[in-house]
């Protein structure tokens, strides 16, 4: 099932390790979750877990900040909603799915901020054809994610809220103050009492909140975690290799990963991020974002490139010139820094590791 | 692991049985748990004596810890002069504390002991004879500022540790042993724990080698903590040794193998070696203050140690502990105007107990309440502004207050003497408030005693005075100030930094003296050591030989033309003071000489100084030339000549060329032609040399004023360089022209403007100021443009 759409929602992707989980589950669990707050943790940073059928690995999905996960957790069993702040591509969407999905059972209760969004879109609107026939009553109305998520006890996700107006987002303060929502066409019939198990999972990147800085009475309400891009080259590779995998199957790319190429990526995306070199050189950050998710896009990319178009071997061409793609998009001056990047840091490697950063360099030139 | 692969039990390596003779106790320094289980431990064994790891040389001194005036945190001050060379050739002084707070568990040892009539002794070394046996750049001789004898990084750093961390999922080791050791160990028998404390030391110690060991000191400390307790066995029935984790694997295989090797101590004279009792603050016994000296955020678990002592069950005391900070916390905040609502604190609060009920934690510690102030008090992205409250517990959890010393017989001999300083000069030092105090340096001998004594405290960074008025010597400011103006207060940094620098000296004077001696000896840039010198002069010190030859050798190796210089002008300056300060302070002539030599064949080299030493470069030319014309005559033919070599070189910065013929002119008014024909060849050049010309006036005038007023030849060039340019260049030379002026008294701005009004046949006072305009025309001409204004809008109208 997985197969037939691109990107499956997580309770489908990994129906296997919540079920397995769920079968073992004997922790005290909050009202209408589906799994523990150990199995919810286990489900997200990976572990062994013993089933009818034998030891079964739980696969680490999310990785960085496991006290980060943890708190997360016991966010959301209160009465708080979670707001996961933090730069473009560090996640956050992953890891509100992730606790969707493992503490509600679906991931996919969710409003996308934009500019556009209404309070429609996020609490309830009308079936008007219904409305005109029968006049207000339930039937003629639309439940939106945060309704649904109070009427079943779920989570109700909220994506990029600092990209709605103001006005918009403070709609939500009154429900999770007194966890009702009152339609008010309905009369006697319109109080919709939140049932256990409702909260709501926030997202915002950092570059963005000067857009629609929340209110401060709407950020007294939630819990802020702010999710860091992965410090650690080492643990950047795997998730690179990782996540490239996942790609590849689901894109029926049937080729090795080139596991040398993915940690010369991983390497050239931390330094430049951190703005110094392992050897302790400094650098010009560019100001693309320079998230472990780019680093797997432009690895991706390469991937399919060298399945499609070439033999199959990663082309460190290729590879070179989807960096560019990917740094050099807002601001020229960033096609300088990596250029310099490469002078400074790539030589050097070149000079002391010689082997695939020499091939690396003659690459500099496709930099233009 | 091939010591103990072998055994299923960690009883059968080492056993811990009430029932023997002996019992070695294993101990984290500063850990609450391990100080809770020892005191059971002694209550339940009843030993005869209790030994301690410890420096033995600091036996006399217990009495004064254990003291019920002596408040925590307090610190034994270990001291030792490698005047015999021991150690190294360097002859070096050596010091290291042993911190005590109260979740010590050779305090607690200590302090059960005296309560309970049982004899208590330190059973380690001398700290010189540690230091004897360490090896260069390890253990207490490592390369550190600060040197602490509890020193755990051992027990912290080792691979052990990092794979525990990864094991049990957690961030540090800190966690780790707070998760399992402090909270868990609570719940334990003391063999249970014992036990554990065992396993744990002992594969800890698994990744060291026998030449680490050595290196470091640890065997030769084990071997003679070993002789100590195979003593102290031969007297008593029951001997219970309090020792760091780390040795108990390597003191129990000693002490059964009787393997034991015969030691001999040297001889040292009391004036090398000592010992007395500090106090000691909660901010310095932070493992993170710089040195892995035991537990972090010392203040909170010493809460909990206080709570554990006054209850008979355990349980809860983490958590109400944990609650209290948190509180502690939320109050901090709202003083610092960050806001923190009481809801905010419920929710850290349930965030808390449910971190550690998903940890699996009996109770709640100090990082699952970091992780709920990072949850609900931070409210948007976590940056450094906005994770205050993280900080502001982090500062209530370490502490911030400073023990006390009961036993006033015992006190640092620094300490003593500034005390006795301070009666002397009848300063307040126990007030709360900074008091304010000014001396006349010149008018009482008191006075300048007093100043220096201000000085003295100032340059051991005691933080105890601050001049707030008075005469700077370094900068040069405020020569003429007959009085100082000081604020002192004695804050807890006082008496650590003095009792820091009792292997200095035992007096104030001496400690400066030493510090002076030794900064000078590390020295190598000529402004730096010139700038202690200044100080040496201002805390009243004289120059040894030694230090004076120290000096020359700095100056006479620094081949900085501008470092020499700054120092030449803080010797002049010296130099001028001796008499007005009534000091004798040779040095001072000496090195100006010396520097007088070096720059004087180093000037001509400085034609085409950097832009950014210009000003610079002119200051010690003037400096030069104050020092030939007042004292140093000997010099003056070199200085000219060097002068003038700077004028023949070909890339001149025309500032430094002005300056450079200013004072070539105020030696001799003879070489006046040479500083027109200068400025006559910039008028002749292009746009771009014409500029430089306002560079070389601005040099010029403010070496030589006088040279504008002896005829009108620089008037007349002034006037030509002015009106041959356009617009845009005279507003480019424009702020060099305003400072080539700046430098005149008002009388020659006069003469100067005379001059010119006569060369355009006007009235210099026309020049000068501008003619009042009458006021009632001022106002006639008013009402006319308000008509002007009427008639035009009334023609607007259709």
């Amino acid at each position: 099932m997985t197969n037939e759409y691109i990107k499956p929602p997580v309770e489908i992707r990994y129906k296997n390790e919540l079920d397995a989980l769920k079968s073992v589950d004997i922790g005290k669990k909050p009202e209408n979750w589906v799994l523990s707050p150990k199995a919810v943790r286990t489900f997200i940073l990976g572990g062994i877990i013993k089933t009818a059928d034998g030891k079964m690995q739980i696969k680490r999905k999310f990785y960085g900040n496991d006290a980060l996960v943890e708190r997360c957790i016991i966010t959301l069993a209160g009465n708080r909603g979670l707001m996961l702040v933090g730069e473009p591509g560090t996640a956050k969407t992953m890891l509100s799915e992730l606790l969707s999905a493992a503490c509600c059972g679906i991931s996919t209760n969710t409003v996308q901020g934009t500019a556009g969004t209404t309070e429609d879109m996020i609490k309830y609107s009308w079936n008007y054809a219904m409305l005109l026939s029968k006049g207000p009553c339930r039937e003629a109305l639309v439940s939106a994610p945060l309704l649904i998520g109070m009427e079943q006890g779920i989570f109700a996700r909220f994506e990029e809220i600092t990209r709605t107006p103001a006005e918009i987002q403070d709609s939500l303060i009154s429900v999770m103050s007194d966890q009702i929502l009152n339609i008010p066409e309905l009369e006697n019939e319109g109080l919709v009492f939140a049932k256990q198990g409702f909260n709501i999972i926030g997202t915002a990147n950092t570059r963005d909140k000067g857009v629609n800085e929340m209110s401060g009475a709407l950020k007294r309400r939630f819990n802020f975690e702010t999710v860091e891009p992965v410090r650690d080259v080492r643990l950047e590779k795997e998730i690179i290799i990782r996540e490239a995998q996942d790609l590849a199957k689901t894109g029926h790319i049937d080729q090795p990963i080139d596991t040398d190429a993915a940690e010369l990526l991983a390497v050239t995306y931390h330094e430049l991020r951190e703005g110094v070199t392992s050897e302790g050189t400094k650098l010009e950050k560019p100001n693309a974002v320079m998230s472990t998710a780019e680093a797997v896009s432009v690895f991706y990319q390469t991937m399919s490139s060298a399945y499609y178009y070439g033999d199959g071997k990663t082309d460190l061409k290729e590879l070179t010139q989807n960096l560019l793609g990917a740094v050099c998009k807002e601001n020229k001056d960033d096609l300088e820094k990596l250029k310099s990047y490469f002078r400074i840091a790539v030589k050097e490697k070149s000079a002391s590791e010689g082997g695939i950063w020499t091939e690396y360099l003659d690459t500099a030139k496709y930099l233009k | 692991m091939d010591r103990i692969s072998g055994y299923s039990q960690v009883s059968e390596i080492i056993p811990f049985d009430y029932s023997q003779p002996f019992l070695l106790f294993p101990v984290r320094h500063h850990s609450p748990v391990c100080s809770w289980q020892l005191i059971r431990a002694i209550k339940e064994y009843q030993p005869d004596v209790i030994l301690i790891e410890g420096p033995e040389n600091a036996n006399d001194m217990i009495g004064v810890l254990t003291d019920e005036r002596t408040k925590l945190p307090a610190a034994f001050y270990y001291y030792y002069k490698d005047r015999k060379k021991f150690i190294s050739d360097e002859a070096e002084d050596y010091k290291c504390y042993y911190p005590f707070i109260y979740t010590s568990p050779e305090y607690n040892a200590l302090k059960t002991a005296a309560a309970m009539g049982i004899e208590a002794r330190f059973i380690d070394l001398p700290y010189s004879e540690i230091l004897i046996t360490t090896a260069e750049n390890k253990g207490l001789r490592s390369n550190k500022d600060k040197h602490s004898y509890t020193d755990d990084s051992r027990l912290i750093y080792s691979k052990f540790c990092k794979k525990l961390c990864e094991k049990t999922d957690l961030r540090t080791f800190e966690e780790f042993w707070e998760k399992y050791f402090e909270i868990e160990g609570l719940r334990l028998s003391v063999q249970d724990f014992v036990q554990q404390m065992y396993t744990y030391c002992i594969i800890s110690r698994n990744d060291e080698t026998e030449d680490d060991l050595a290196a470091d000191g640890t065997l030769a400390r084990e071997n003679h903590m070993a002789l100590r307790i195979k003593e102290a066995l031969k007297d008593n029935k029951k001997v219970l040794a309090v020792t760091g984790g780390f040795h108990s694997l390597g003191l129990y295989e000693l002490l059964k193998s009787d393997n034991i090797q015969k030691e001999k101590l040297h001889k040292l004279s009391q004036k090398d070696e000592g010992c007395f009792p500090v106090a000691y603050s909660y901010e310095a016994a932070d493992a993170l203050s710089g040195y892995a000296s035991g537990i972090q955020r010392p203040y909170f678990y010493d809460c909990v140690m206080n709570k554990l002592i006054h209850c008979d069950d355990p349980a809860g005391v983490y958590s109400d502990t944990v609650l209290d900070l948190l509180i502690g916390t939320v109050r901090a905040c709202d003083k610092h105007d960050i806001p923190v609502s009481m809801a905010d604190a419920s929710a850290a609060q349930s965030m808390m107990s449910g971190l550690a009920a998903l940890r699996g934690c009996h109770e709640c510690g100090l990082y699952e309440l970091e992780d709920a102030i990072t949850s609900s008090f931070i409210k948007g992205e976590k940056t450094i502004s906005s994770a205050l409250p993280i900080d502001i517990m982090h500062k209530l959890a370490t502490g911030d207050k400073t023990g006390h010393i009961g036993d006033i017989n015992h006190v640092s001999p620094l300490i003593a003497d500034f005390e006795e300083q301070c009666k002397r000069f009848r300063l307040k030092i126990k007030t709360v408030t900074p008091n304010k105090t000014e001396v006349s340096l010149f008018t009482t001998a008191n006075g300048m005693e007093l100043s220096r004594f201000f000085h003295r405290m100032v340059f051991l960074g005691t933080d105890f005075a601050q001049r707030t008025k008075g005469p700077d010597l370094h900068r040069r400011k405020d020569r003429s100030r007959v009085r100082e103006e000081w604020v002192y207060k004695k804050v807890p940094a006082t008496d650590v930094a003095l009792i820091d620098h009792t292997a200095d000296g035992f007096t104030i004077e001496e400690a400066c003296r030493t510090c002076a001696s030794r900064t000078l000896r590390h020295e190598k840039h000529c402004d730096v050591a010139a700038h202690i010198l200044v100080d040496c002069f201002q805390m009243g010190l004289e120059l040894s030989d030694d230090d004076k030859a120290c000096a020359e050798n700095i100056l006479n190796s620094d081949g900085d033309f501008f470092s020499v210089g700054r120092g030449l002008r803080h010797f002049i300056t010296l130099m001028e003071l001796q008499q007005l300060y009534n000091t004798e302070f040779s040095a001072a002539e000496n090195c100006a000489k010396r520097c007088m030599t070096r720059i004087i064949t180093a000037l001509p080299d400085m034609a085409s100084v950097k832009d950014d030493h210009i000003a610079e470069c002119a200051a010690i030319m003037y400096a030069m030339q104050k020092a030939v014309t007042d004292g140093f005559r000997e010099y003056r033919q070199d200085y000219e000549n060097a002068l003038l070599s700077l004028c023949g070189k070909s890339d001149k910065d025309p500032f430094v060329y002005g300056t450079a013929l200013g004072i070539l002119y105020a030696f001799d008014p003879h070489r006046r032609k040479l500083a027109e024909q200068a400025m006559s060849s910039y008028l002749k050049g292009d746009r771009n040399v014409q500029i430089q010309g306002a560079e070389f006036l601005h040099g010029l005038f403010n070496a030589a004023r006088d040279i504008i007023m002896t005829d009108d030849s620089f008037i007349r060039m002034t006037d030509t360089l002015i009106c041959g340019l356009d617009y845009d260049d005279f507003i480019e030379i424009l702020p060099s022209m305003k400072l080539a002026f700046s430098c005149f008294t008002p009388y020659e701005i006069q003469q100067t403007a005379t001059a010119v009004a006569k060369l355009y046949d006007a009235d210099s006072a026309e020049l000068l100021v501008e003619k009042p305009i009458n006021e009632r025309l001022y106002s006639f001409g008013g009402e006319i443009d308000k008509e002007i204004v009427k008639l035009l809008s009334e023609e607007e109208k259709p």
